[in-house]
């Protein structure tokens, strides 16, 4: 009996590994190739910060994360913000500016616990609606793309932030006019390869990888016999100098610390960019497989990775949109997927060194062009078009990454989508039936001009007023107020028929409601969701 | 059955599309060698430029210049052919960015006009003389920004972010800072050839890489290279009129007459952006240094320091183009005030009857001298 329990294990767990086994070795090839463009031309730090990131952030989130399809690491946007903040401070690259950068994910980390500790300061990040992310989505797919095409034909990589959609257009042009024709050729073998695989049901899962061999096979083909030196094809770097862990200390010495008081609002620019990251993403790819997991659990993973994660020379962590679409896509429905991404690379930068070396950065341009078009997906960006409003929000933050940047995308799609809610709100139904006013929805400074207007034109007509607000859910302060100077110029009665309810039957009432409308906010609080009443969806 | 058609057409598609895109980048690049190796024809200042320093494909090289001026002259390695036309080109870039001169428009500056917004811009605005200065003796100018020292400073750091920037990076801040444009790729041939440009131009000159020379970059004035009484845009305004008006016209617009500029704008959506370092408003002291040295033309080294930098102030107040990183709000004041304030100060100033006052007047009404008596000349 034991043994078999012992066995049945053993297998359930053998079968796990072989489900992610691929989804974990591409995400490992694909995520080695972004750590170290991220590190070093974003963030201005050496390649191992951003290995490191894809190794040991990956593993710290993956095991404080409950959320099955979470994939931390390395983060385009972050180890942006890391290079703005730190550029006037000291020279990249440098002593100095390797020490601030790990004060400035500290203090990320520290006021990403913040957010943990204050909890109204999380809900808040829960106010980023689906349309602005998947606008967000389609944008960073789009982006990915625009990236990808000086490195895809084999030319320098623009470094300094302008505007991105004529930095994509000129980088276009660049790859048709003068663009390595040998890097092209590699990239669109890899490109070809891997969307040809896709195809075949069988293989589709070791589709990227397939086309990376395929790339540097050809590039192996072109060494022979056109030689290195002509083709000048880049290739990713040898890590062989990178080992398991390599111990750091972010600096808090007297002298830096006016310096470090001035990146403090990068710090919090850096904690917040992580933390919509991780919030929008973990909902976002929660629901496409029908799971729920809190978002204070994810902030609360970022928040620990990214206060240890400076310890050990990495790069801050959140959630990679294009790397958990991978994972999704590709099938990987477990934690087990991005630890055992983590661990591969982990051996690849250990003992696979020299045949990593060999992998000709093209091809990787070309993988990440098909991670940035699968992020592209019509069948997510419909339903929002059929609603006017969510067509709006989506658009604005869709654009906003175009023409803004990531924040200013989050920025502007969630002033709009608070602005339709608070819209909604703000017409309240009325309904007039001889002198009795009927509200349904709230009262509050928002909506009582409209109710005021109403009532106002119906004491003109009736003399007096019954105004019955059984149906308001929220009246505020003001509402208060306004409702009790309408009592005191006695042209009004107010009618509340719950207090004519029987008191048992009222309390039934709420009870059932709040099962049904507010099950998670009550699931919240009492940190265990019930599974019971969740059931009921 | 269905289905594994669908799947057929979609990679027939997909293949169809990308060897279309392959094909058109041979095209290109196709285009783009034919180009290098076509016969350059040279605008007239590039003649007479290169021509002077005898360039010529050969084995060896030796600068007529050097010759001149010190009465020998070493023996260098001489240019192929395909550097000879590279030089030209790289010339070519400096002294007609846009275009105008050549035959075939854009296409022979490989479409350097991409980067720049306008249809004014170009090196020799700045990089006077061709990117080589010198005055009726044949002496090169003092911060003339010559192109030749610039190539044997090859790496800087740049002062406002502390980056390492080689030659070609130096070329694209150029781009974005001063002509108020876009980033090329540092591995365009627009950059390469006004690279080989500038190496040649060092190598005529008989430059050592790595000194400094005093033509290379601008004499930035600071505030403590004057007197100290603070800088003014009314005088300014005065001096402008005064020394630079006549070519650069009232508003500052420029000067182009028969689709050629004769003098480059100093405002307006010709103009270098707010971002540019040589906006007063943002480093207050190259575009002052500039002045001093290179202006007006002809009389260059007449203005004071403190003129320089009040006609500096002064030009940094007028309306211009916003930088990249300003955001769309800048931009669409600015373009407002591009638009409306050049005729509203024309009207302003054909209804007013009040002549501005000279210096010495307004320097009075400010309770002082304009020299004080223990100022030194």
């Amino acid at each position: 009996m034991e043994t078999n329990a012992v066995d049945s294990a053993h297998v359930r767990i053998l079968a796990a590994l072989r489900a992610n086994l691929p989804v974990g070795l591409t995400l490992a090839v694909v995520t080695l190739p972004q750590a170290i463009a991220f590190s070093t031309t974003l963030a201005g730090l050496p390649p191992h910060f951003g290995i490191y990131a894809a190794i040991w952030g990956v593993l710290f989130t993956a095991l404080l994360n409950p959320s099955r399809v979470f994939s931390g690491g390395p983060n385009t946007t972050m180890s942006a913000a890391i290079g703005v903040t730190l550029l006037p401070i000291a020279p990249p690259f440098g002593a100095d500016y390797i020490g601030y950068a790990l004060t400035l994910i500290l203090l990320a980390g520290l006021i990403q616990l913040l957010f943990v500790v204050i909890r109204p300061l999380g809900r808040m990040l829960d106010l980023i609606n689906e349309p602005i992310i998947n606008g967000l989505i389609c944008g960073i797919g789009l982006f990915l793309i625009f990236k990808s095409f000086t490195s895809f034909a084999g030319l320098p990589i623009n470094t300094e932030v302008e505007w991105p959609l004529w930095i994509a257009w000129q980088s276009f042009l660049a790859v048709l006019e003068f663009g390595n024709l040998y890097a092209i050729q590699i990239g669109l073998i890899t490109l070809i390869t891997t969307l040809v695989m896709r195809q075949i049901a069988s293989v589709r899962n070791w589709a990227i990888l397939l086309g990376v061999v395929a790339g540097t096979a050809y590039s192996q083909y072109l060494n022979a016999t056109v030689g290195l030196q002509n083709t000048m094809i880049e290739q990713i770097a040898n890590l062989s100098s990178t080992g398991f862990v390599f111990p750091s200390l972010p600096v808090f010495s007297q002298e830096a610390m006016s310096d470090i008081i001035s990146i403090l609002p990068g710090a919090v620019t850096l904690a917040l960019l992580g933390l919509f990251q991780t919030v929008a993403a973990m909902r976002r790819m929660n629901r496409k497989i029908g799971d729920y997991t809190d978002s204070r659990k994810g902030i609360f993973a970022d928040a620990v990775s990214n206060c240890l994660l400076p310890f050990l020379s990495s790069l801050p962590t959140c959630a990679s949109f294009n790397r958990m679409w991978l994972v999704y896509s590709l099938g990987g429905n477990s934690r087990i997927t991005s630890a055992i991404s983590a661990l591969i690379l982990l051996a690849m930068v250990l003992f696979l060194a020299g045949p990593i070396a060999i992998i000709p950065m093209p091809a990787m341009a070309a993988i990440i062009m098909v991670v940035g078009a699968n992020m592209i997906n019509w069948e997510d960006i419909k339903p929002h078009l059929k609603d006017r409003r969510e067509a709006v929000v989506f658009t604005a933050s869709f654009l906003s990454v175009l023409f803004l940047d990531l924040f200013g995308a989050v920025v502007v799609g969630s002033v709009l989508a608070i602005a339709y809610s608070k819209w909604e709100q703000a017409h309240p139904s009325i309904s007039v039936r001889g002198n009795v006013l009927k509200v349904r929805g709230n009262i509050y400074y928002g909506s009582l001009p409209v109710i005021e207007s109403t009532y106002h034109g119906l004491i003109e007509r009736e003399g007096s007023v019954v105004l019955d607000f059984s149906e308001c859910y929220y009246i505020d302060q003001e509402g208060i107020r306004w409702l009790a100077a309408a009592k005191a110029a006695q042209k009004v009665a107010f009618a509340d028929r719950r207090r004519d309810l029987d008191r048992r039957a009222l309390e039934r009432r709420a009870t059932a409601e709040e099962n049904r409308g507010s099950g998670k906010r009550r699931g919240q609080r009492r940190n265990k969701p019930d599974r019971r009443h969740r059931s009921e969806f | 059955m269905r289905a594994v058609h669908t799947k057929v057409l979609k990679v027939a598609l997909i293949v169809a599309l990308l060897s279309g895109l392959y094909l058109l980048a041979v095209a290109r690049h196709a285009e783009r060698d034919a180009l290098r190796k076509a016969a350059v024809e040279l605008t007239p200042a590039c003649k007479e430029k290169l021509q002077a320093y005898a360039l010529g494909p050969g084995e060896r090289y030796r600068s007529p210049y050097l010759l001149r001026t010190a009465g020998r002259s070493s023996t260098l390695r001489g240019y192929s052919e395909d550097d000879v036309r590279a030089i030209q080109r790289g010339c070519n870039i400096v002294d007609d960015l846009q275009g105008h001169l050549a035959k075939s428009g854009s296409r022979e500056r490989w479409y350097a006009n991409r980067f720049v917004r306008g249809a004014q811009t170009t090196c020799n605005h700045c990089h006077q003389g061709v990117g080589d200065k010198q005055d009726a003796a044949g002496n090169r100018q003092v911060g003339s920004n010559s192109l030749g020292a610039s190539w044997v400073m090859a790496d800087m750091y740049d002062r406002f972010t502390g980056m390492l920037l080689p030659l070609e990076w130096r070329q694209m801040q150029c781009f974005i800072n001063s002509s108020n444009g876009f980033k090329p790729n540092s591995a365009d041939d627009l950059i390469r050839d006004i690279t080989a440009y500038s190496r040649f131009l060092s190598a005529a000159l008989a430059l050592k890489i790595g000194n400094h020379y005093p033509e290379q970059g601008i004499d930035e004035i600071p505030a403590s290279a004057t007197l100290k009484r603070g800088d003014d845009y009314i005088r300014g305004a005065h001096l402008y009129r005064q020394k630079c008006a006549s070519c650069h016209g009232l508003q500052g617009l420029g000067t182009v007459a028969q689709g050629r500029v004769l003098y480059p704008a100093l405002a307006g959506p010709e103009s270098f952006s707010l971002d540019s370092r040589m906006n007063f408003a943002r480093v207050n002291t190259v575009m002052a240094g500039f002045i001093c040295r290179n202006m007006p033309l002809g009389a260059e080294g007449s203005l004071e320091n403190q003129d320089c930098r009040d006609i500096a102030y002064y030009l940094g107040t007028l309306p211009r183009p916003a930088g990249d990183r300003q955001g769309p709000l800048v931009a669409a004041w600015e373009r407002i005030m591009m638009a409306v304030m050049p005729p509203l100060t024309r009207y302003a100033e054909s209804i007013g009857h009040v002549p501005p006052p000279t210096p010495t007047q307004y320097a009075e009404s400010l309770g002082h001298n304009d020299r004080p008596p223990h100022a030194p000349d």
